[in-house]
């Protein structure tokens, strides 16, 4: 039993370009119209929180599902952006939407520096790297207290604006539907970037690298692609949390928001993208609902997790396509 | 000579706690093939339970050894609820990642429910100060860096001398071919968790002897045991073991030199920079695979 044998099911590029086409505009149209539904301000910062957990989920599931690169430092690109972001827009003085976007150039850049020592690596040794890297990057954030503020963090930090509209007093309308652009550029970007050739040659190197390789994919450049192109999304996202939060603190490293995001991309099921999507609007709502709950919500989440993983290891999507073939067929050939 | 001696007992002390941390580690992956997260929770339960035997009125010497019985039957049950279920599955590495954080989170957020938030500090394995070659320190310590070599080497020969020992490491070679003769799998993974929870506890026991103890207090070390077991290569268990003092010895140094706050970061920096000339770990010799 080597790390060799995984083998993560489902190949990109099976539904026609049209249907799904389709289903992005209707969904994300419906994601559009919430705001009329909801009109309470915390609704509406549930809503924004679930499209940056999406962003980040669905951007690892880039990686570690499509990919096969275990990379355990995606939380490390995210708390680069919220860092990035803070430090040019607060101690440089850089203008918000620019500083948003260099964080994202940042994130990759972080990104294709993580990914030199892990290009001989396999399996759990990626994990442990990239582990090691997310630690580093806290600690060297720790440590450069004068200008990161330590484990105190930051505060104060220069929102985003939209020409002379007021940020604040808009019930967050403003800010869901920026976040809500960030999710659609973001999911748009990853799923053309799945159903590319690109795409197509990095599902080939996780399933059969030596095969791979011998067609000519070159694991190198391709395992730096696939983790720079996870992590640009991923650092604007870290952005937008920082511009959104109005702070920066360190507990994005934390083990506690990994596990968490890690969980939506495995409950969600890897190498779909949207499960990743789903997954955090069901464990964000999930877990916003036990809020009265106080000490016991993160062990009963923690039991979600373990039970589902247990007993439905393809996760929500597996269950959602089992259950649209049942209904399919009944359809096709009524009883 | 006082820096020198500072350093050595320094780097002998932390190497102590780093390798059975370690050990544990990396015994459970050469074992299963799978990498426990939960490890670093296992230390901060062990503490606590020998915390709560000591509060109960129980003298040390029975409290201790009883906490450590006690982890290794966690670790059994850690095994049969969240591990061995999946063993089979296509991507069970990654799974069992997810699924021991998780059951981390819930052990540790279970603990503060019924332990409270407020730092506890369990009594000294022996009491008192003294000072050796210059430097001033406890009996506790010395302890420790005494009593860690000696259960190293009887871990050692057990999995060396003992037909038991050489079951799990049987198990660890080849799994079908263990089966085939006759070896109970299922029962050597469940062991091989409880003798990691085991030494996971005691390390936490030897740690809160010292240092005050809190529900999180286990992550750290987990941190240091990870990078103990890349460092020194994570398919022996005699390879974590020099890796866990050499660490020791350099983060001693390395605190005294480049002080506190740079250390991790130089930790990693010498992490990353062995593991992109040497994958398998410098003290690994014929790997098992490097997956």
């Amino acid at each position: 039993m080597t790390l060799l044998d995984i083998a993560i099911p489902s190949a990109p590029g099976r539904v026609t370009w049209n249907r799904e086409a389709i289903g992005f505009v209707a969904g994300f149209l419906v994601l559009a119209l919430l705001p009329l539904v909801f009109g309470d301000s915390y609704s509406r910062h549930v809503l924004i929180m679930i499209f940056i957990y999406a962003v980040v989920a669905s951007n690892w599931d880039l990686s570690l599902g499509y990919g096969g690169v275990f990379n355990f430092g995606h939380l490390a690109l995210f708390g680069i952006g919220v860092y990035a972001y803070s430090l040019l827009a607060k101690v440089a003085g850089v203008d918000p939407w620019i500083a948003l976007f260099s964080s994202g150039v940042i994130a990759t850049l972080a990104a294709v520096l993580v990914t030199i020592p892990i290009l001989r690596l396999k399996g759990i040794y990626i994990i442990l790297v990239t582990f090691g890297f997310a630690q580093l990057v806290m600690q060297v954030i720790i440590s450069q207290s004068d200008l990161t503020g330590g484990t105190q963090g930051l505060v104060r930090v220069p929102g985003l604006y939209v020409f002379e509209h007021n940020m604040i007093r808009d019930g967050k309308l403003a800010y869901f539907y920026i976040a809500l652009a960030l999710l659609v550029a973001s999911t748009l970007f990853l799923r053309l970037f799945v159903r590319s050739r690109a795409g197509a040659s990095i599902v080939a190197l996780r399933d059969n690298e030596e095969y791979a390789i011998s067609r000519g994919v070159s694991l190198a450049r391709q395992r730096m692609v696939t983790l720079a192109a996870s992590a640009f999304f991923t650092g604007i996202a870290g952005a937008f949390y920082a511009a959104y939060q109005r702070n920066a603190s360190i507990d994005v490293f934390g083990m506690s928001l990994a596990t968490i995001i890690l969980s939506m991309v495995l409950l969600g099921g890897t190498s779909t993208i949207y499960g990743a999507i789903i997954a955090s609007f069901v464990l964000t709502v999930f877990s916003e609902a036990m809020a009265d709950f106080g000490a016991w919500r993160p062990m009963i989440t923690a039991l979600l997790i373990i039970v589902i993983m247990l007993v439905y290891p393809s996760g929500l999507v597996g269950m959602i396509r089992a259950a649209w073939t049942w209904v399919a067929e009944r359809v096709k050939r009524p009883a | 000579m006082s820096v020198f001696s500072d350093i050595v007992f320094g780097g002998l002390f932390q190497g102590s706690l780093y390798a059975m941390m370690a050990v544990g580690l990396a015994l459970v992956w050469t074992t299963i093939g799978v990498f426990n997260f939960s490890h670093g929770v296992f230390m901060m339960l062990g503490a606590y339970f020998a915390w709560q035997l000591v509060a109960f009125g129980l003298p040390v010497v029975i409290a201790f050894p009883l906490a450590v019985i006690v982890m290794a039957g966690a670790g059994w049950i850690l095994q049969a609820s969240v591990v061995r279920p999946l063993i089979g599955r296509p991507n069970i590495v990654l799974v069992v990642v997810i699924t021991t954080l998780a059951a981390g989170s819930l052990i540790e957020n279970g603990a503060l429910t019924v332990w409270g938030p407020r730092s506890k500090q369990l009594p000294s394995l022996i009491e008192g100060n003294t000072t050796i070659a210059g430097v001033g320190v406890s009996l506790h310590q010395i302890a420790i860096i005494v009593i860690t070599p000696l259960i190293l080497a009887a871990l050692w020969s057990f999995l060396n001398r003992t037909r038991l020992g050489l079951a799990l490491r049987a198990v660890a070679q080849n799994e079908d071919a263990s089966q085939l003769v006759g070896l109970n799998v299922t029962a050597l993974y469940g062991l091989a968790f409880a003798i990691a929870a085991s030494l996971a506890g005691l390390a936490g026991i030897f740690m809160g002897g010292y240092r005050f103890m809190n529900p999180s207090m286990g992550a750290d070390p987990l941190l240091k045991a990870l990078i103990v077991v890349v460092f020194g290569g994570i398919s022996s268990i005699s390879g974590p073991i020099f890796a866990a003092y050499l660490i020791g010895f350099f983060e001693a140094a390395s605190n005294y030199y480049f002080g506190l706050y740079w250390t991790p970061a130089l930790l990693f920096l010498v992490l990353i920079g062995t593991l992109m000339v040497r994958p398998e770990g410098i003290f690994a010799g014929r790997s098992r695979g490097l997956a």
